[in-house]
């Protein structure tokens, strides 16, 4: 069960598993940011490449208009699947 | 052997056999991407029935869904089902995936991805077989042209 909502306090959560059927449902969300803004993983278990590229997507958009996403609460196995793909480049990680 | 610290290791050719010599578990699942909730139920069961820890339930995880969707998306006009069949030893867990009815794809073309730029040097596609092959130990395929079959095994570390 995944689920991506963003609270009164601007904070996107992401919850479960976020694998390859669950794009469109990030992306309708992803979609709506136009500002920066946290990212939660604290409830987020699973995350493979493409989770990755709606992340990237919406990173890529905001950061070419002077915005951008932070990462926070990452779990140590999806914190090892950003360091292997290099998206510590890519996102502020706290 | 190649393991993931050393590099993405090459893909290499099968023996002939395979998901016959398999004494673990296989099964089928429908060509498509909403079939990956029972994919993962799959494993989940047979992580648990074997004892597999976090990290590495975590990685065939994602190994598996990199492999099918790929298998999914790309080999367009391939059969109904995809089978993936799970092994493993005291040391390494086996997967492996069969796709029927397709051409020939071997995911050793896929260009590594350049990981240490920045946002705007990042180009889309081939990540999810640089994630693979960083994970696993080997991956080997290998393509039947007669039964127009591909085959692709992995083999990944036990975690200690």
């Amino acid at each position: 069960m995944f689920s991506i909502s963003q609270n009164a306090d601007g904070v996107v959560a992401l919850t479960g598993r976020f694998d390859a059927s669950q794009v469109d449902t990030a992306r309708e969300v992803l979609d709506g940011i136009t500002s920066s803004c946290t990212l939660d993983f604290s409830g987020l278990a699973y995350i493979a490449s493409a989770g990755l590229g709606v992340l990237f997507a919406a990173q890529k958009r905001l950061v070419d208009s002077g915005q951008g996403l932070t990462l926070a609460n990452l779990n140590p196995h999806i914190r090892e699947i950003f360091h292997i793909a290099g998206f510590e480049h890519i996102f502020e990680i706290r | 052997m190649n393991r993931a610290a050393d590099g993405a290791p090459p893909c290499q050719r099968l023996p002939a056999g395979g998901l016959a010599k398999m004494s673990g578990a296989r099964r089928k699942f429908p060509r498509r991407i909403e079939a990956l909730e029972e994919v993962f139920a799959f494993l989940q069961d047979f992580a648990a029935e074997h004892g597999f820890g976090e990290r590495t339930f975590y990685a065939i995880n994602l190994v598996v869904e990199e492999l099918f969707t790929n298998m999914v998306r790309h080999n367009i006009g391939g059969g109904d089902h995809i089978i993936l069949g799970l092994d493993h030893d005291d040391e390494q867990v086996h997967l492996e995936l069969v796709d029927l009815d397709v051409e020939p794809f071997d995911p050793a073309t896929v260009a590594d991805v350049a990981v240490d730029g920045g946002i705007d040097s990042r180009r889309p596609g081939g990540l999810g077989v640089y994630l693979v092959k960083k994970l696993v130990d080997d991956v080997a395929y290998d393509y039947d042209a007669a039964e127009r079959r591909m085959r692709i095994s992995v083999k990944k570390s036990l975690e200690q």
